[in-house]
């Protein structure tokens, strides 16, 4: 491949009034692969981001509860989380513009400002849960949260600041890569591996059967597994990239490859529980399990547990922040844009800058019951996904807006399948906080 | 426009450029100013205002749940 840069003039347009910046390449293959890396990038932050520390949180306990007996749910919602966010894909590619503009522009102010408090809303809480993480992790790491939190905090704000959206993204992207550790995590705690591969693949009830407290914890996983934000971060994440409609077959693949990355991290995860649950150990939190299996798996896997709770929320925290300041400034019709240095969008980044300043100083508060918070939440956004995702089925079957690439029937078979179960498992979860003698322990 | 699948050639047939989103040149999109808001019937109009109400039943269920599981209700 010949990565020479050139400055050629864009095809009808004066040299002077917008020249293209490109590379030259010999070969289709290197022509593809070059493109690939080019568009590469906010599929994969939305998927990876997506495991966060309550994530970590969520699967960690479910795997120390129940075993490996879940894993052929996170394995399901492999196609679902795909699907949601290829739509988001193409309607970022199409109209250019984040999902809060578009609920705004085609549904109105009223139904666009509750979308808008309703994401606004879980997201700070998320955004508390994350920093929450941070600080158990920091506790048990021998580092003074009150030192380390806001160290956190202030590294959160320097990467967006620098004016630069592929400053930001590469940045993302490396802390992305270094979730992999997770894999080698769980390959050297000698998983059971025939074990995984049935459960993965044959769908069990753990024993103790279908209880008020499994029903939580599904509804925990799905929620966490695809969220709300991620809709709003991929669409406006793509809108600030400029993505082409050519580039929507690479977008695609972006996204299924983070798509594959979170879900296979996230069984990890669950494994990562089980080892602790074999030894006997009971689950109160991640950065507790990471004590845990440090105990008979050795410091390092106790530092690094801890570290990539750490990484987790701070990937989570910035593409959530992210995800509110977009689309506030999209409904304010403020300047958002990475690109855009600090003097031109001041609006865009000040409402980064107090999320991730205000959910870092609720938690130095002492005293919050933090892991109930993250599981509540992770449940919130469960509950809240139906709404977010008939939205989105309703716009990407807008004609009008997105002609050729409106949903084709097959999408709608898919996400009306989707969103019932999703509704089916919100009604569930109601009718066990209504009536929790619904469901009796068999 | 210089993308992956209208490449512009360069000196010969076997050359191409590709250019990164962020440096190529503007494409047109959909005009969702111009749009305006979605025509919308009034069973479509029903089932969203019956799906906001079912949500924010929802939010205070899960609210009572975690309250609940903080044993805030004294059980």
């Amino acid at each position: 491949m010949s990565n020479r840069v050139v400055m050629l003039p864009a095809p009808g347009l004066d040299t002077e009034v917008m020249p293209v910046r490109g590379r030259v390449v010999k070969s289709k293959w290197s022509r593809d692969l070059l493109t690939f890396l080019m568009v590469f990038g906010p599929g994969l932050i939305v998927m990876v981001a997506d495991n966060d520390a309550g994530a970590v949180s969520t699967y960690s306990q479910a795997g120390a509860q129940y075993g490996t007996h879940l894993l052929w749910i996170v394995l399901l919602l492999l196609p679902v989380t795909y699907f949601i966010q290829e739509m988001v894909v193409r309607l970022g590619i199409a109209t250019g513009k984040g999902h809060a503009a578009m609920i705004y522009q085609r549904f109105g102010k009223w139904w666009g400002l509750f979308s808008l408090i309703d994401l606004e809303i879980v997201n700070f809480l998320t955004l508390v849960t994350e920093f929450a993480a941070i600080d158990l992790a920091l506790n048990k790491l021998g580092v003074d949260p009150r030192i380390g939190v806001p160290l956190v905090a202030a590294g959160l704000m320097v990467i967006v600041l620098s004016g630069s959206y592929r400053r930001w993204e590469r940045t993302v992207v490396f802390l992305c890569v270094l979730d992999l550790v997770w894999f080698a995590i769980a390959w050297t705690l000698r998983p059971p591996v025939a074990q995984i591969v049935r459960s993965s693949f044959v769908p069990s009830m753990p024993p103790g059967g279908l209880t008020p407290e499994l029903m939580f914890i599904v509804v925990a996983i799905v929620g966490t597994t695809i969220a709300p934000w991620q809709l709003f971060f991929q669409q406006s994440c793509i809108a600030d990239k400029r993505l082409r409609f050519a580039d929507v077959k690479w977008a695609r693949l972006d996204t299924f490859l983070g798509a594959c990355i979170t879900i296979t991290v996230a069984c990890c995860m669950m494994i990562a529980g089980n080892a602790s649950r074999a030894h006997g150990f009971t689950f109160t939190d991640p950065a507790q399990m990471g004590a845990d299996i440090g105990t008979f798996a050795g410091g390092f896997f106790r530092n690094a547990i801890l570290l990539l709770m750490i990484n987790a929320a701070v990937l989570g925290t910035t593409a959530i922040s992210l995800s509110s300041a977009w689309a506030y400034g999209e409904v304010r019709r403020w300047p958002h844009s990475l690109q855009l240095p600090v003097r031109k969008a001041p609006g865009f980044y000040i409402v980064y800058l107090l999320c991730v300043a205000a959910a870092a100083g609720l938690v130095l508060i002492p005293g919050a019951p933090l892991q109930l918070i993250i599981l509540g939440v992770q449940v919130l956004a469960g509950v809240m996904l139906p709404s977010a995702i008939i939205f989105l089925q309703l716009l990407l079957n807008d004609k009008e807006l997105l002609d050729e690439h409106s949903n084709k029937p097959w999408n709608n078979w898919v996400n009306w399948t989707i969103i019932i179960v999703l509704f089916a498992l919100s009604v569930i979860l109601a009718a066990q906080v209504a009536a929790p003698k619904l469901f009796p322990v068999s | 426009m210089a993308t992956m699948t209208n490449p512009m050639k360069v000196d010969e047939m076997h050359h191409f450029v590709v250019v990164h989103p962020l440096d190529d040149r503007p494409e047109e999109k959909v005009d969702t100013e111009r749009l305006g808001p979605m025509p919308m019937t009034l069973s479509v109009r029903i089932s969203l205002v019956s799906l906001r109400a079912y949500l924010v039943l929802m939010m205070l269920l899960v609210f009572y749940r975690v309250l609940d599981l903080a044993k805030v209700f004294g059980r």
